[in-house]
């Protein structure tokens, strides 16, 4: 039976780790710092995957980016996702040579769609992983791009069909309003939207305690929970909440 | 013991590479030269991204005559892995109908059911043949990462362990020296590394 999946979330900025609310930054600690409160090689094995963004805003650096990347993957043998800023093909192929098995990709899928199916062409739609950013308005859903900063047109309804069309292989769906607060995921928007969704959804934006990973995992048609908590799961926390959920009958896969 | 990744200009060798070294095997190559790839005792067939231009590349550079004599004549072990073990096969439709090395006599068609997402993403538990030498000391319905949305299928025993999604589809073969695994190894955990180690070991 196809499991579902605990993603950790690394929002890096500028040669740091960072906690986002809302999408505003702030440094929690650097590599170093995330080594010693996170040490993916042992706690890997409490998770199914993990995402690293590049959420500078200024000036993006992904040399210094995938230098970083090539460090935290060392000796962890799950499905790594990189993305932040990849312009073209090139910035994709350095990702993957940093050890990135899929690539997050967001503002080039409104500002330039022709590199989302160049890439597609490439690696296949299974290495493509499209990030949305919302907020909600009233009774409408806003979709922002260059990391939360810039809204576009079309709204959510809309620019989820579309990506879809762009073959992209996975949705990363993040609340802008729920980022970072701990309150727990969107369930009003997600419940909305996730019958148009016809490729695997990850769920990402509000999740602050176990409870809130649970509830996401057991809607059907979401296939993962994300958390970029760097405070509420350190430590034993990610292990700790895993078996919990597993305990509780939780589909997640067993090592 | 060496090994040698097939350099097709196509795949994340990255975690296969630190994987095989992780299992204490410091002598692995990235290569495509006829040469380098006789002087290994295993082989390794990588592959991510589309059936068409991997055979392109492949046929381009003489791969498939290259892997022709060491894997089908001189019978060295070779583990294709995700893509790498869909080339081994007859033909893939990804793309319209692209022939493929027909080393084995499977074939790759999409997967079809509307009832389930694709591609197929995540960890999924694969029904172990008990005869399988990379399934040893790993328990039946163990958990593996897959990411395809296209599948393998053939009529013969070719020493399948079976996966489902909407449908059962090959998730492992094992025909005399020629080992394949849809799911990635190098990014499933202990399990994965297990299996890595059996086929470096006991291959």
């Amino acid at each position: 039976m196809l499991r579902k999946r605990i993603i950790f979330s690394l929002i890096y900025s500028d040669g740091f780790f960072n906690q986002s609310r809302n999408f505003r930054l702030q440094k929690v600690g650097n590599e170093k710092w995330l080594e010693h409160n996170y040490q993916f090689s042992k706690i890997a094995h409490s998770l199914d995957e993990l995402i690293l963004i590049d959420a500078t805003r200024i000036n993006k650096d992904i040399l210094k980016f995938s230098d970083t990347i090539s460090k935290i993957v060392e000796n962890v043998f799950i499905p790594i996702c990189a993305g932040g800023g990849v312009k073209s093909i090139d910035d994709a192929e350095l990702l993957f040579n940093s050890g990135a098995d899929k690539i997050l990709l967001n503002s080039s899928l409104f500002e330039n769609p022709n590199l989302v199916l160049e890439l597609i062409k490439i690696y296949g739609s299974q290495s493509i992983v499209g990030s949305i950013d919302y907020k909600s308005k009233g009774d409408r859903f806003l979709v922002f791009v260059n990391d939360g900063s810039t809204e576009i047109k079309m709204d959510l309804y809309s620019y989820i069909e579309y990506v879809q069309t762009l073959g992209i292989g996975e949705i990363y769906l993040n609340s802008i309003d729920n980022d970072g607060t701990g309150f727990g995921y969107d369930f009003n928007t997600i419940d909305k939207v996730i019958d148009s969704i016809n490729v695997p959804l990850i769920i990402a934006g509000g999740a602050g305690n176990e409870s809130h990973l649970l509830e996401g995992l057991k809607l059907e048609k979401v296939n993962a929970v994300a958390t970029a908590n760097l405070f509420n799961f350190i430590g034993e926390g990610l292990p700790l909440a895993r078996k919990k959920m597993i305990n509780l009958g939780i589909n997640l896969a067993k090592w | 013991m060496r090994i040698v990744i097939v350099d097709y200009g196509m795949g994340n060798i990255k975690s296969i590479m630190s994987s095989i070294k992780y299992l204490g095997v410091n002598d692995v190559l990235l290569s495509d030269d006829y040469e380098i790839l006789s002087g290994a005792d295993k082989i390794i067939l990588p592959g991510v991204g589309s059936y068409a231009k991997a055979m392109s590349m492949i046929n381009q550079n003489k791969i498939d005559k290259i892997l022709y004599e060491l894997a089908i004549i001189n019978k060295k072990p070779l583990l294709g892995i995700c893509l790498g073990m869909q080339l081994l096969c007859n033909s893939s439709t990804e793309d319209g109908f692209n022939k493929g090395l027909a080393f084995i006599n499977a074939d790759v068609t999409k997967f079809e059911e509307h009832s389930i997402k694709i591609p197929h993403v995540g960890f999924n538990q694969v029904i172990k043949n008990p005869n399988s030498k990379l399934f040893q000391n790993i328990s039946d319905q163990s958990d593996f990462y897959f990411t395809h949305s296209f599948k393998v299928t053939s009529s013969e025993n070719i020493n399948q362990s079976m996966c489902n999604y909407g449908q059962n589809f090959i998730a492992t073969f094992e025909v005399e020296n020629i080992y394949a695994t849809q799911f990635h190894p190098e990014l499933s955990q202990n399990n994965g590394l297990q299996l890595l180690k059996n086929f470096l070991y006991e291959s």
